[in-house]
């Protein structure tokens, strides 16, 4: 069993309060990555998890059992480090077995465990070398081996991936998600790589100054964002985000105003909102050439050829952010050559004036909803 | 490789290098030199540098006119051994601790022990004195062994916590998660990692032991068989004269065991010095 619940957790660190009142429950068996921009305080929270920084408040509970005061090794976790934190002087072997022979484990009961997670590592010709005669991506399995040795109930890394090169990367993201599927722990993941936690997540803990912004499954995130923060964090490049002014609300939407343009944004509206200032957004990928029921004449300043897509970017008069596309590889466009694009209004996204989303009418029906609420598969 | 110096400028870098080398080893080769020379040459005038019907008769007679002076070798030998061997087991927790735990009054202490450096033992000798009395070690090698040990522990502490500082703590943590203990990483994991610093903090301390011994003999012991070799060597000056020649070949031959282990134990000083100098 590997059940994590947190509970109002707070850290302060002197009066600079780093975690405000973390609310989060994890389920046996699930993979869920914190992810947000540095000094979000994910790491942080992750330490605290594991025991090696005290909370300042709050309860943190493994299988319903508080651990606040446990040390790491009584909590049933085990933890895999940035910088992997081998022992150098070690072999792979003896850095593998280094928490049975903490434990103080019979010579053949840990050759045999060793020996296991090597093989599922795929180390077991490595064993007898030292860390320093190793590969990033041996490394770190050697890293991951130690950790799987103790059969711990949850899984904690620290950003595991952000040493290595990025084709080293990919592949062991696959093997990440196979090692979760074979071991069927709770696994916690911290990165501020969003890449690695939309294909590696069940679901994704997005952190912002401190706070949770949205809990929800990776494809949640990306198409019901629940505020600005989520919305701009999620997705490469950054959504758009255009001040548009709202002139009415009804059952089939919101209608807002941009710059003489009237569009109506299928979104759930709430009272109040008419004659104010709203956000509205819009991914890149959302963006088409020709018209469309919001249409923008733009000129691009640079472009930027990825072969498969073609990102674009405009400055808009009177806003400070670019206004970012991206079109098919091949697409006729040039530098400093106007061009109409035009946006879908089930494409956009609407935040009020505080920066919370208004949700969607979006018909999810190509999206397996499964995906979106794992509760519900 | 590109020659970055011009000939004139190697020239001017190898001169500078010759004269500070001279500078720093005239006295050792002069040294040798006496020892080799018979002791009525060495106030003919005019003086000559290079010996005339030069020998090593010296290092056989010196072990003549002073018996004991095999026991004195041994006595520094002894005191060195011992005092780096205290010092490591003192300075390694101690400088663990220093390294990684934040504890109330641990800058001052490191500071107080920075101060304590600036007093040479010699200020502190007269209440140095009255305390070895109070213990009653006066005239045995505890007399010479623990000022010897107190003096030395505190640039032992400072060399070797920045030596530990530079192992990442996440070793430290890693171990932590894992279940192991203060004293077990200490002992498994910081210690390996740590032995070229380790070996550093040895021989400096042997050196410093080897160096530090002569005024505490001096003062704190009377006896001749505890004499360590500085002293010993003054067996050498007799009521009429001194025995140059016999001197500087005792000289050498005193020196000739610390010499074997500082170069046995040289390589590691040279990569414990430069550990994290470079992008590892």
């Amino acid at each position: 069993m590997g059940q994590l619940n947190l509970n109002r957790v707070q850290k302060f660190y002197g009066t600079f309060e780093v975690l405000k009142g973390i609310e989060l429950e994890v389920r046996n068996g699930e993979f869920v990555v914190f992810v947000g921009p540095s000094g979000c305080g994910k790491s942080t929270l992750l330490r605290m998890i594991a025991g090696l920084d005290g909370t300042s408040s709050g309860d943190i509970l493994i299988d319903g059992k508080r651990v606040n005061d446990l040390p790491p090794v009584k909590r049933g976790i085990a933890m895999v480090f940035q910088s992997y934190a081998l022992y150098p002087h070690m072999t792979v072997f003896e850095n593998i077995a280094f928490p049975l022979r903490v434990e103080k484990m019979a010579e053949e009961k840990l050759k045999a465990k060793v020996e296991q997670a090597a093989r599922i590592l795929h180390l077991d010709q490595r064993l007898q070398q030292k860390p320093g005669m190793l590969s990033g991506g041996q490394r770190q399995r050697v890293a991951i081996g130690r950790a799987i040795v103790r059969e711990p109930k949850i899984f904690l890394f620290d950003e595991p991936l952000s040493n290595l090169d990025a084709a080293l990367r990919a592949d062991m993201r696959i093997e990440l998600a196979k090692l979760h599927r074979q071991l069927k722990a709770t696994m916690i993941y911290v990165t501020h790589d969003q890449v690695e936690a939309m294909t590696m997540a069940d679901r994704i803990v997005v952190l912002n100054a401190g706070e949770i912004a949205q809990t929800g499954a990776p494809l949640e995130l990306y198409h019901k964002p629940a505020n600005i923060f989520v919305a701009g964090f999620i997705g490469n490049p950054k959504m758009n985000f255009l001040p548009v002014t709202c002139k009415g609300a009804s059952d089939e939407g919101v209608v807002v105003d941009y710059k003489g343009q009237t569009v109506v944004v299928p979104v759930r509206p709430h009272g109040g909102l008419v004659g104010r200032t709203l956000t509205l957004g819009v991914r890149p990928e959302h963006i088409l050439l020709g018209a469309g029921d919001l249409t923008l004449t733009v000129t691009p300043t640079v472009i930027e050829r990825l072969g498969a897509h073609t990102v674009a970017y405009a400055a808009i008069s009177g806003e400070g952010e670019n206004y970012c596309a991206m079109l098919p590889g091949t697409v006729a466009i040039r530098p400093e050559e106007t061009v109409q694009t035009g946006i879908r209004a089930a494409d956009c996204h609407l935040f009020d004036e505080a920066g919370i989303a208004l949700e969607r009418r979006v018909e999810l029906t190509d999206i397996d909803m499964g995906l979106l609420n794992p509760a519900a598969a | 490789m590109i020659n970055r110096y011009r000939w004139y400028e190697l020239v001017a870098i190898y001169a500078g290098i010759f004269v500070f080398l001279a500078f720093i080893l005239a006295p050792f080769v002069e040294g040798f030199i006496v020892s080799l020379k018979p002791l009525s040459l060495l106030f003919s005038s005019p003086y000559k540098f290079w010996p005339e019907n030069g020998s090593f008769a010296a290092y056989y007679t010196m072990w003549e006119s002073v018996p004991g002076f095999a026991r004195y070798i041994f006595n520094s030998f002894f005191i060195s051994t011992i005092v780096t061997a205290i010092v490591l087991i003192l300075v390694i927790p101690a400088a663990y601790a220093f390294a990684r735990f934040n504890f109330r009054g641990s800058g001052l202490l490191l500071g107080a022990f920075l101060a304590v450096n600036m007093f040479s033992g010699a200020v502190l000798l007269i209440p140095l004195f009255r305390l070895m009395r109070s213990f009653g070690v006066l005239n045995t090698y505890l007399a010479m062994i623990m000022p010897g040990v107190a003096f030395l522990i505190p640039s032992a502490i400072w060399l070797l916590r920045t030596y530990m500082m530079r192992i990442p703590r996440e070793l430290d943590e890693a171990a932590f998660v894992d279940g192991a203990s203060h004293f077990y990483t200490l002992r498994r994991v910081i210690l390996p990692i740590a032995m070229p610093g380790i070996t550093v903090v040895a021989i400096t301390t042997f050196i410093g032991a080897y160096a530090q011994q002569f005024i505490y003999a001096l003062t704190f012991n009377s006896k001749t068989e505890y004499m360590p070799l500085p002293v010993g060597l003054f067996a050498y000056f007799g009521r009429q004269e001194v025995i140059w020649n016999e001197l500087m070949a005792a000289s050498f031959v005193g020196i000739a065991p610390a010499v074997v282990v500082i170069f046995l134990l040289q390589r590691y000083l040279v990569s414990g010095l430069t550990a994290g100098a470079v992008k590892q």
